[in-house]
């Protein structure tokens, strides 16, 4: 990697998921500002303590890891109220001055998911303007050694908390924290809560389906500490290999894959080094997952685990990727070579892998969650009908059809798919544009795994340079829409939208390889296993926007 | 007016074209159908119905009554006519992320053409030549390219099990017919509407028709 970012100016949670830093606690706040200039001065104070993205450690241009982290964005209406002029907020994008709620029908967040069913903090965002968020604080904790390494997290997270109250109160009412959180028992909280799932007590990377999460993440120009993790997580360039992703994708002010700068607001120092997030709190319906799964599982002829794994594309235990490991005799290998392995192994096997070897979706199905969501190269896909090869196409112009029968070829044999080679300016080209960071944490706990009710899910922060193209894309066309991975309305398992109407069920194909004796598992009424709860789009600013939108000199004339 | 219809996107794009430079482009036309693979990544981004190029000399637009002031142009025209599912973004965007040399092979020689990469420049010059579309009708508004593609596969296979299968054994028929559902593997998908790529009032409030099945009483609930 070349280009270097300038880290002092970038928030840390851009940069950094914090979960996998030694992070496993998050606090989100939601605040409403009253009075424009102490909004301002609220800001400016916040800023001050803001984590940048700063390499961690000893030695010239590092810093001691922090106890706890603090992080600042903003909505649409939160900047207007800030006094940021509107020669600069015409240039956000449409999407961020919508804001989520407006966006349903794109997002596909009907029924169980439309906003009548989000936290009351979300449902009553946007409709009055003292309701409305302006800012989302998010704060993230550091977890201590031992056995109190949860309780010194909380210890850190409360001291933040009791700080940044101390700076809300100074403003006297010009900027509140919002109540309507949704807690365990229906109550409502002036934040939300977020925390790693635990077993037993100790740390776990689960969520509450009980999938390993929080591998993949993409890996773009400039970030020095992420050198060794770009295999899997960059873009697939020819030959199997990899190469960072534009910075541009997610951060701007750079140049992205399109080799032009992302659309930004103006001034160029109001945007450069600044993104957006999307935020959202997804809950997971356990019970209704349990029993689905159980179900299915009983009649899935690789058993229950091998399904699960198939919603998703890695196994629950250890994350293996079902490309990896797309049996249970290939995943007793693979957890033999993983158990053998160093770090940096350990890393690879999880994350370096292509599609390539599974263009027709025998290990890890078309709509399993992470295929869809980042099919990698696999959208280079072709399935030829017997007919002329190249050279009998380009004879076929001068010579008669009947003399050409040696230059036919059979074509592809049924249900396969394979790599269209060079058919793309970049194998991956239809995804490189499509990549999302994430961040967030899962928050609740199940307590009674019979019931959907309660409170318990992830709360995802999506981070990306453009909300349409990245994430309302993927969340529209490729989560609640399968056309581009021929599979018709058929949607992706877990996330999906799925019908919640009897007379139209929704379904998924599980394919078989083409080349074996077995027919494709056909999934049928699929339920609704996650709904969203809320959630709103957010500018991140760099630290000199904070200092800008504080001192209220943002001015692109 | 729409360029949407169903699941179906109508695009039409002119550009002017300098007349001696016409040739060249005819040549690229009748080489690109002919010369394998010049189409491939075209044929793989499996989102398009139909796309096609003509080019029409400037003496050539329809003069359709004598009444019609005659025009004088000074160049020829390129007319690019294209019917592919999703939205604007996602057409023109698969296009420049996925062959930008082949839209640049087919433009150069247009006026102004500003390459396909960077992206925005590329924007700008469609949308500026783009002729809305005024009335637009689809026969299957339910389906997109890879639905009609998938739906004949389906009936042919049927067709072709259902003679295979007249005389066989239960272990055969049962071996055939998992033979015939992994052969359609990538052909079973739903056909529902799509998630609506506009939102605008008008494609708003029929999707709200729609999954109230009121839609039907205009005669447009497509088996529903
Ligand atoms: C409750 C909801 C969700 C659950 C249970 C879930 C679970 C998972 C799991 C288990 C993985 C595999 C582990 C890994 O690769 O890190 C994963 C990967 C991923 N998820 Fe989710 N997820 C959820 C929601 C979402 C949403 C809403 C999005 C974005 C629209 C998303 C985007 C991703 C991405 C980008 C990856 C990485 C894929 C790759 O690069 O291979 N997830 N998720």
């Amino acid at each position: 990697m070349t280009k270097k970012l300038d880290l002092l100016d970038i928030q840390g949670n851009v940069i950094r998921a914090y979960g996998r830093f030694g992070y496993p606690v998050a606090r989100y706040v939601c605040l409403n500002v009253r009075d424009g200039a102490k909004g301002r001065e609220f800001v400016g104070s916040i800023s001050k303590k803001v984590t940048t993205a700063v390499e961690w450690g000893d030695g010239p241009g590092k810093m001691k890891q922090p106890d706890w982290t603090i992080n600042i964005s903003f909505t649409y209406q939160g900047l207007k109220d800030l006094g940021v002029p509107t020669s600069s907020l015409i240039g956000f994008s449409p999407e961020f001055v919508s804001g989520m709620k407006a966006r349903r029908d794109i997002l596909g967040d009907d029924g169980p998911s439309s906003p009548q069913h989000w936290d009351p903090i979300w449902q009553r965002n946007r409709e009055t303007r003292e309701n409305d968020v302006h800012i989302l604080v998010s704060i993230n904790a550091l977890a201590g050694q031992g056995l109190d390494w949860l309780k010194t997290a909380e210890k850190n997270r409360d001291q933040a908390y009791k700080w940044f109250q101390g700076e809300v109160d100074k403003t006297k009412g010009g900027v509140v924290i919002l109540d309507g959180h949704l807690g365990d028992n229906g109550e409502q909280f002036k934040y939300q809560d977020a925390k790693i799932v635990l077993d037993n007590g100790k740390p776990t990377s689960k969520e509450h389906f009980g999938y390993t999460d929080g591998i993949s993440d993409p890996v773009f120009e400039g970030v020095p500490y992420d050198e060794n993790r770009v295999k899997g997580r960059g873009k697939q360039i020819p030959g199997g290999k990899w190469a960072p992703l534009a910075t541009g994708e997610f951060l701007l002010g750079h140049v992205d894959e399109a080799m032009e700068y992302p659309p930004s607001p103006e001034p160029v120092l109001l945007s450069r080094n600044g993104t957006y997030m999307v935020y959202r709190k997804l809950h997971e319906n356990v019970a209704t997952f349990d029993r689905y799964l159980e179900e299915q599982g009983s009649k899935f002829p690789g058993g229950k685990e091998l399904l699960a794994a198939k919603f998703v594309g890695r196994w629950r235990d250890n994350g293996a990727p079902l490309v990896k490991a797309p049996d249970a005799e290939s995943k007793a290998k693979y957890d033999a070579q993983f158990a053998a392995a160093d770090e940096q192994g350990k890393d690879d096997l999880l994350s370096d892998f292509t599609y390539d070897d599974d263009m027709s979706g025998g290990k890890c199905p078309f709509s399993s969650h992470i295929r869809r969501i980042n099919p990698r190269a696999s959208l280079e896909m072709i399935h030829e009908e017997a007919g002329f090869t190249p050279l009998g196409a380009f004879l076929s112009l001068f010579l008669p059809p009947s003399w050409l029968g040696m230059f036919k070829k059979a074509g592809d044999k049924p249900g396969s798919l394979k790599v269209s080679k060079g058919a793309f300016n970049t194998p991956g080209a239809l995804s490189d544009r499509r990549r999302l960071l994430r961040r967030g944490l899962p928050y609740g706990e199940v307590k009674d795994r019979t019931r959907d009710d309660g409170n318990h899910g992830i709360i995802i922060m999506m981070v990306n340079a453009d909300i349409n193209r990245q994430f309302e894309f993927v969340q529209q066309q490729w989560i609640n829409y399968g056309n581009d991975f021929k599979a018709g309305n058929d949607k992706e398992i877990i996330l999906g939208n799925h019908s919640l109407d009897d007379k139209f069920p929704s379904k998924a194909v599980l394919q078989v390889d083409p080349n074996s004796d077995q027919a494709p598992f056909l999934l049928s009424d699929i339920p609704r296993l996650v709904e969203t709860r809320g959630g709103e789009y957010f500018f991140i600013p760099s630290i000199t926007a904070l200092h800008m939108i504080a001192r209220g000199v943002v001015d692109p004339t | 007016m729409s360029n949407i219809a169903g699941k179906a996107y109508a695009m039409n794009v002119i550009t002017p074209i300098r007349s001696y430079l016409t040739w060249v482009n005819k040549l690229i036309f009748w080489a690109a159908v002919k010369v394998p693979g010049v189409l491939t990544g075209l044929v793989t981004l499996s989102l398009i119905h139909y796309a096609r190029w003509v080019i029409i000399p400037k003496d050539k637009f329809p003069h359709l009554d004598p009444s019609q002031p005659k025009e004088n142009l000074n160049y020829n025209y390129m007319l690019f006519f294209s019917n592919f599912n999703g939205s604007w973004d996602q057409y023109v965007d698969s296009f420049t992320f996925a062959i930008p040399g082949g839209l640049d092979l087919f433009w150069k020689w247009n006026i102004r053409y500003s390459k396909s990469v960077a992206l925005t420049p590329f924007h700008d010059y469609i949308r500026y030549n783009q002729l809305e579309t005024i009335h637009y009708y689809n026969a299957y508004p339910l389906a997109a390219s890879n639905d009609v593609k998938s739906a004949k596969t389906v009936k042919s296979s049927l067709i072709q099990f259902e003679k295979d299968t007249q005389t066989v054994s239960d272990e055969e028929f049962l071996k055939l017919y998992n033979g015939l559902l992994r052969g359609l593997q990538h052909d079973l998908g739903d056909m529902y509407p799509t998630p609506i790529v506009t939102m605008s009032a008008y494609q708003v409030e029929r999707r709200q028709k729609w999954h109230e099945g009121k839609l039907a009483e205009a005669g447009e609930n497509h088996g529903k």
